[in-house]
C-alpha cells in the first residue's frame, strides 16, 4: 500500500499495523472514524505529523482540547520508537508544557525524534507542536518501556495469523525505516526552532488522514 | 562540571533576547520579563520550553510561575539541575 503525501509532498509511512485490517488506534489508524488518523513523514532521524482538528476535538470554544495533544504527542513518540526498534512501546510516563492554545481549524504541525539519554529499560523521546510558521505551542517528553511482540501479546488482543503478520510488518518496517531517516531533509532555524522547509500547501480532506473534521 | 547561575543568566538571556527579537544587551536580568517590551505570558512560556529543551530539564510549573526575572529562572533552573544530579 502506498501512503498518500502529506501536506508538503512527502510520502507517508506505512505503519506497520497497516497489516491489521481492523485495527482502531484513536492516534493513527485510517479506520476509526472518531479518531485523529495522523499519518507520519520521516524528518531526520525523527518523524513529523501535520494535523487540523475541528469542533469535534473542542475544549474552550475555538480551542482544541489539550488532552488531545497529549495524543498527538504520545502517538507519534511511540510510532518513532515502533520504526526504530520494531518492538512494542508502552507508554511509562508523558509530561506536557503547553505553551499556546491550539485554534480549531488551524494547521500545526509535531515532530518527534528519540533522546540520547535512553538507556536499555527506558526509552526517551520528546516532542514539539508548532504552528506552520515554526511557532512552538507545545512540548512533551515521555519514557517508553519497550517489549517484544510475543512479550506484548498477553496484554493485547491478536490472533495467531494476526500476530504472524504483524511480526513481518515490523522487521520490514524498521528496516525500512533505518534506510530512510538517514536521508537529509531540507530544514531552516527560525530563533532557534527547526521547522521544515516550504510552504504549507492546501490539501483536501480525501488526501489526507490527519484533518479531522 | 556544575554550571553557574551565572551561565545560566547569560544561556537565558540569549533565548529571551531572541524570542523578543531584541538586542541581547538590552535585557536586563533582573528585569521583570513580563513587563519588557515585546514580552507577553506565551512569550515567556516560550522560553521556558526553550530553556527545558536545551537544558534538558522538566522545571516545576510552581517554581517557573514564581520567578519574575531572568535571574530568578536561572535560580529556578540551577536548583533544577543541582537536583538531577543528585539522583
Amino acid at each position: 500500500m502506498t501512503a498518500p503525501a502529506d501536506a508538503d509532498g512527502l510520502e507517508a509511512i506505512d505503519l506497520p499495523w497497516y497489516v491489521l485490517p481492523d485495527y482502531q488506534c484513536f492516534g493513527c489508524s485510517p479506520h476509526n472514524q472518531h479518531g485523529l488518523r495522523l499519518r507520519f513523514t520521516h524528518h531526520g532521524d525523527g518523524l513529523r505529523t501535520t494535523f487540523r482538528l475541528g469542533r469535534p476535538y473542542e475544549s474552550y470554544p475555538g480551542v482544541v482540547h489539550g488532552g488531545l495533544l497529549g495524543v498527538i504527542a504520545d502517538e507519534i513518540m511511540g510510532n518513532l520508537i515502533v520504526l526504530r526498534t520494531g518492538q512494542i512501546p508502552f507508554t511509562t510516563g508523558m509530561r506536557l508544557r503547553y505553551v499556546h492554545p491550539v485554534a480549531v481549524g488551524g494547521d500545526y504541525e509535531c515532530v518527534a525524534r528519540v533522546r540520547d539519554d535512553s538507556t536499555g529499560t527506558l526509552l526517551h523521546a520528546e516532542s514539539d507542536i508548532r504552528t506552520r510558521d515554526g511557532e512552538v505551542v507545545a512540548t512533551a517528553t515521555a519514557s517508553y518501556r519497550t517489549v517484544s511482540l510475543d512479550a506484548a501479546r498477553g496484554r493485547v488482543a491478536l490472533d495467531e495469523p494476526e500476530v504472524d503478520d504483524l511480526h513481518r510488518a515490523l522487521a520490514a518496517a524498521t528496516t525500512a525505516s533505518a534506510s530512510t531517516s538517514a536521508a537529509p531533509v531540507s530544514t531552516r532555524t527560525v530563533a532557534g526552532t527547526t521547522v521544515v522547509a516550504g510552504e504549507p500547501t492546501e490539501i483536501t480532506v480525501e488526501d489526507s488522514h490527519a484533518r479531522v473534521d | 562540571m556544575p554550571v553557574s547561575t551565572d551561565e545560566l543568566i547569560s544561556e537565558i538571556t540569549e533565548i529571551v533576547a531572541e524570542e523578543l527579537g531584541v538586542e541581547v544587551d538590552t535585557v536586563s536580568a533582573d528585569a521583570d520579563l513580563r513587563t519588557v517590551q515585546g514580552a507577553d505570558s506565551v512569550k515567556v512560556l516560550r522560553v521556558i520550553a526553550r530553556i527545558e529543551r536545551a537544558r534538558d530539564v522538566e522545571l516545576e510549573d510552581e517554581a517557573v510561575f514564581g520567578a519574575s526575572t531572568i535571574r530568578e529562572v536561572a535560580e529556578v533552573l540551577h536548583r533544577a539541575l543541582a537536583e538531577e544530579a543528585r539522583v
